[in-house]
């Protein structure tokens, strides 16, 4: 079992020597408290784009800065034990979120949301916690809290034994308790052998959406921990497994963040950022260079989004390993700010062992991991990286993925009227001659009153969705249209009866529309005065339209991925 | 300790339980009323109120608000209703791996509901019956039979059987109405001005039924709800007459000898048992003959020659007061009343006579019947003879091509496609349109917290993987749910099936202009 990577981005740490490596492996991840102030600093980061034209040059020189931290864990099946509690002035990384991590909406809306996240001051006897829309815990079978998004674990002891005699309690008969519903709320639960999951929410999403929640929150920290972290368990049943997780709670929050606006968490699918094809394919060609010269997976990848990915011979990524990967490196901030190599399991490939991640930051958003079995590959992948980057630089990928970054979404807007004469290269640049809705009276959003949609490629276990329109501006509006189609996602897939073929819903915030074939899966929210047979038009020629342009927003076989499920982590 | 060793059987359990009671360690046993089955152990019985009783607790602590609605695992659903102020009943339902045992939370609290308003109309509030007895010695009693005489009515062979996804185009909770052309209702109009009149001074209130349909009521929904349910449960003549036939096939079908009521798996001896144990711990046991009163015993309800069906109960909750009429209470109408049945082949009269108003008890009642006959047989008769003539059997509201549901919640009542009907669906149709009923539940009740006085319309239409349409949409507060399996593939066919059957049999109630 091994700790996980830790963030020290600190440049001065460039050796890599075994000896600092054990250090910081005593270290564990304490998160924030080992930052240098400077790395501080990040309410505007996401804003300031110059800076990180500079950034990925300088952290080319920074080198290996994390390496020897991983090099000395790998294979040091420590208890953790000897591991000292992080204080609670260490916990994590709240100080440098980015200002994008406006999550649900709390029952005092404001105040010192969203920095202070975790509210450390709060526990179970506090009005202002029993309030909280969505709570996440993560306890061991004994009762010990590992992880709470709000309160501080330590102060939730007596919280976290009742969870636990509740669950222990039904598991005792030979049973396993589901969850339990009490008006609004609800309580989910999950339990991972020794490991207990527990979501508390009024959130009115469905118990299969939350539960997905939980297996990826499980999946995250399978991530970072690897599931040998059961052994400590056989081990030692009052095994205090949080120290382990120090310093990961941004890891964490980031995820639970992502449960509200990004349907790859329910979706089991990934998205790509639009590109031309030609561009994607100089970016395919050189990854794939890379992985034939011992790499297993190479992804090139901006924010959330794939440029390009490829495996080596056989292996498979899942969908919901490229989120957990995403999510680990977008919010940890010392992958930004250097060179890095980590250890890090991708569960739905082998929950049992550790890859090596080589991460690099061409700018703010553009990334690079080469994932490895080889714990001595650093700086092999780092004259990789250095390879991919200048193919990159040479055939303008970077820039081209910069301006798709601001340009290249698909807008309902521009649904092209007649979808047989539309090249629709250029969406946007159509934009303004085809938003001649069918009924003038639902101008805002697209045709038809057709305000966004996501399409699913079955095939290609990949989703594009469109941006939002005008009537679905803020945040909040965003965040309900994302649950009405979680919820609806759930209500096609219910595992008795489904997946259904078509469904429609209308209530009083919208119409839902989904269809599904072998093919694909398509979700379209309209107004809800929408016309059912304008509405049916519409998906159809949203259909048309995404085959249209699939060679721009999907990525194509660029390597003999044949996606597969896993179910590595199901079966227990 | 867990729950799994349950007592053989179909692990079914059913308790109701007063967290205003045995608060003390040691005294854990005193919060419970009833258990079913009456056999099991002691310690699994503390062990199931001890988790329900947690899961309360803990859930107030997020919602103190709102009760717990149901503690769903692998093996069993767990659902709660709070009937009164702490008193919890608590169905435990286990399930089986062919899908069989899918059902919906809202069904199955819906049997709670229904057993402890029946139980209110002839025992009074459970809370009244404790505090006039603090031993629980009478409520326990009166819990004991009448919960075991009302899940007999679940049993199939030896297992106790709910609703499942087979029943999702039922509702329970709401009165089923007989359509009644114009110049019959005026007629029943006249006969319930009669009926009304026979006490003289005093207005009588009534219920008719045609059948199993509800004519015409005097009473408020609540109430009426209530005493139509018992009329169908027990009193309409295929109840009356599988009353009998229940009888002769237990006493054919099953070697257990000891009466009728054993059906109810070791009802009364199991039953006895607890009693006796209950007694054990209360010395106080007075009020001995109350527990014999058993308002859902099938066999003390027959039909008289002289119309009148009796009942023999053996004692009515007055002390005092006759045995052969029960006097029931009505929640809503907040009065006290004297039941009289009447049946003329197909139809059902209850007349309800104030307990306040009659004085001489028996007598005054014989006389009220007396006075009924003399004024009302006629206008009874022809009643009967014109809805017989125009009644169209029992499928009379089957409409060709459709599985229905409709439902109108304020005044508790619905109408449904013939149950013979429904079961030609297909497996994948009833399960699908048992999970969007589930869903539409969640719905209105998340409607229902958000703004109670504001109805929400909703609509989903789901073509299901075999092909079927599976319909369910909110007007008004009106409820239709629908099954269509041999239709159009496109929606729009769908849409247009839901707006002719709209148009055509419910006033355009659901129709989309």
């Amino acid at each position: 079992m091994d700790p996980p990577p830790n963030p020290n981005p600190n440049p001065t740490d460039a050796e890599p020597q075994a000896e600092a490596g054990a250090r910081l492996a005593a270290l564990s991840l304490r998160g924030g408290r080992d930052l240098p102030p400077d790395f501080e600093i990040h309410e505007h980061h996401l804003d300031d784009d110059d800076d990180d034209d500079e950034g990925y040059l300088t952290a080319a020189s920074r080198g290996g800065s994390s390496t020897c931290a991983w090099k000395g864990l790998r294979d040091d099946d420590r208890d953790g034990d000897d591991v000292s509690p992080p204080s609670p002035s260490s916990s994590g990384y709240a100080g440098e979120r980015g200002s994008s991590l406006d999550d649900d909406p709390d029952p005092e809306p404001a105040q010192d949301w969203p920095r202070d996240k975790k509210h450390l001051d709060e526990d179970d006897a506090s009005s202002s916690w029993r309030k909280r829309k969505k709570h996440f815990f993560i306890l061991s079978n004994s009762g010990k809290p590992i992880y709470s998004r709000y309160g501080d674990e330590h102060k939730l002891a007596g919280f976290s034994a009742t969870l636990q005699a509740i669950i222990s309690f039904v598991e005792n008969s030979g049973d396993h308790i589901k969850f339990v519903r009490s008006g609004k709320h609800q309580i989910v639960f999950l339990v991972k052998g020794p490991i207990y999951l527990v979501c508390i929410s009024c959130t009115e999403e469905s118990y299969e959406g939350l539960r997905g929640q939980l297996e990826l929150m499980y999946g995250q920290l399978l991530l970072i921990l690897t599931k040998s972290v059961n052994r400590c368990f056989e081990k030692n049943p009052k095994f205090d497994m949080a120290p382990l997780l120090g310093g990961t709670d941004a890891v964490f929050l980031s995820l639970i963040h992502a449960f509200s606006w990004n349907p790859a968490t329910f979706l089991h699918a990934y998205t790509c950022l639009p590109l031309a094809q030609s561009t994607r394919q100089a970016a395919s060609a050189v990854l794939q260079d890379i992985a034939d010269s011992g790499v297993l997976f190479a992804l090139l990848m901006c924010e959330h989004k794939v440029i390009s990915l490829v495996g080596a011979q056989k292996a498979t990524l899942h969908p919901d390993d490229i989120l957990l990967l995403a999510n680990f490196i977008l919010s940890s901030e010392s992958f930004r700010t250097s060179e890095s190599f980590s250890p890090i399991c991708l569960p739905r490939y082998n929950p049992m062992a550790f890859l090596y991640a080589y991460v690099h930051f061409f700018d703010e958003h553009t990334y690079v991991t080469l994932l490895t079995t080889r714990s001595d590959a650093f700086y092999d992948l780092k004259d990789s990286r250095t390879r991919i980057q200048n193919v990159l630089l040479k055939s303008n990928v970077l820039t081209e993925v910069q301006r798709s970054l601001h340009e290249s979404a698909l807008h309902v807007e521009d649904l092209p009227i007649d979808p047989s004469s539309q090249s629709a290269s250029q969406p946007q640049s159509s934009r303004d001659m085809s938003s001649q809705s069918l009924s003038s009276e639902m101008a805002i959003g697209g045709p038809a009153g057709l305000w966004h949609f996501i399409y699913k490629s079955v095939y290609l276990d990949q989703y594009v969705s469109s941006e939002f329109p005008s009537s679905i501006s803020n945040r909040k509006q965003q965040k309900r249209l994302y649950k009405a189609y979680q919820k609806f996602y759930a209500s096609m897939h219910d595992k008795a009866t489904g997946p259904h073929k078509t469904q429609f819903r209308r209530d009083e915030d919208y119409v839902l529309f989904c269809w599904i074939t072998q093919d694909f899966e398509l979700y379209a929210a309209f107004n809800p005065l929408a016309d059912k047979s304008q509405a049916i038009k519409m998906c159809n020629r949203v259909c048309q339209w995404v085959r249209d342009l699939e060679n721009e927003i999907f990525v194509y076989g660029g390597s003999a991925l044949s996606w597969q499920y896993h179910h590595c982590w199901e079966g227990e | 300790m867990g729950l799994s060793a349950a007592a053989a059987g179909d692990g079914t359990q059913l308790c109701v339980f007063d967290l205003r009671r045995g608060q003390q360690e040691g005294q854990e046993l005193d919060k419970i009323l009833f258990f079913h089955p009456a056999d099991c152990p002691i310690l699994l019985q503390l062990s199931v109120i001890g988790l329900c009783e947690g899961i309360v607790t803990f859930t107030r602590i997020f919602s103190p608000e709102e009760d717990c609605e149901v503690i769903e695992s692998e093996k069993r659903s767990h659902v709660f209703y709070q009937a009164e102020p702490d008193i919890w009943m608590v169905l435990v339902v286990e399930k089986t791996k062919d899908n069989e045992s899918n059902w919906r939370c809202g069904a199955l609290q819906g049997i709670l509901k229904e057993a402890h308003s029946l139980f209110t109309m002839f025992h009074g509030p459970i809370r009244t019956l404790l505090d006039r007895q603090p031993s629980a010695e009478l409520a326990r009693g009166h819990l004991r039979t009448f919960l075991t005489d009302y899940l007999s009515d679940f049993h199939v062979g030896k297992k106790i059987q709910f609703p499942t996804y087979r029943d999702s185009l039922k509702e329970r909770g709401t009165i089923q109405m007989l359509t009644v052309p114009r110049e019959v209702a005026l007629e029943v109009q006249s006969l319930t001005t009669v009926l009304g009149s026979c006490l003289g001074n005093v207005t009588c209130q009534s219920l008719i039924l045609f059948e199993d349909l509800l004519v015409s009521t005097t009473l408020p929904p609540d109430d009426t709800l209530n005493l139509y349910t018992y009329a169908v449960l027990r009193l309409t003549p295929r109840a009356l007459s599988s009353n009998a036939s229940s009888w002769s096939y237990l006493r054919k079908g099953t070697s257990v000898s000891a009466g009728p009521t054993s059906s109810s798996s070791n009802g009364t001896t199991a039953g006895e048992r607890y009693h006796s144990r209950s007694r054990d711990t209360s010395p106080d046991g007075q009020n001995q003959m109350h527990h014999n009163f058993r308002p859902l015993l099938r066999e003390k309800l027959s039909k008289g020659k002289d119309g009148f069906v009796a009942a023999d109960f053996a004692a009515t909750e007055v002390r005092g007061a006759v045995p052969l009429t029960p006097i029931i209470w009505f929640q809503q109408a907040e009065e006290r009343m004297y039941l009289c049945i009447y049946q003329h082949k197909s139809l059902t009269i209850l007349l309800l006579i104030p307990a306040s108003s009659l004085i001489n008890g028996e007598e005054g009642i014989a006389h009220v019947k007396k006075q009924m006959l003399e004024n009302a047989s006629q206008k009874i008769v022809t009643v009967e003879q014109k809805l017989t003539r125009g009644w169209g059997g029992e499928n009379a509201y089957h409409v060709s091509g459709y599985r229905y549901l409709l439902v109108d919640p304020d005044r508790r009542v619905s109408r449904a496609s013939p149950p013979g009907k429904v079961t030609t669906l297909a497996k994948d149709s009833l399960l699908a349109l048992n999970r969007l009923r589930q869903e539409v539940d969640l719905e209105k009740s998340r409607y229902r917290r958000s703004d109670p006085s504001h109805d929400k319309d909703f609509e989903v239409c789901i073509r299901t993987k075999n092909n079927a349409w599976v319909i369910a949409k909110i007007t008004r507060g009106r409820e239709l749910y629908m099954a269509l399996e041999k239709g159009g593939e496109t929606l729009l066919y769908a849409s247009t099936a839901v707006e002719k059957f709209s148009n055509r049999y419910c006033e355009g109630a659901f129709s989309t202009d």
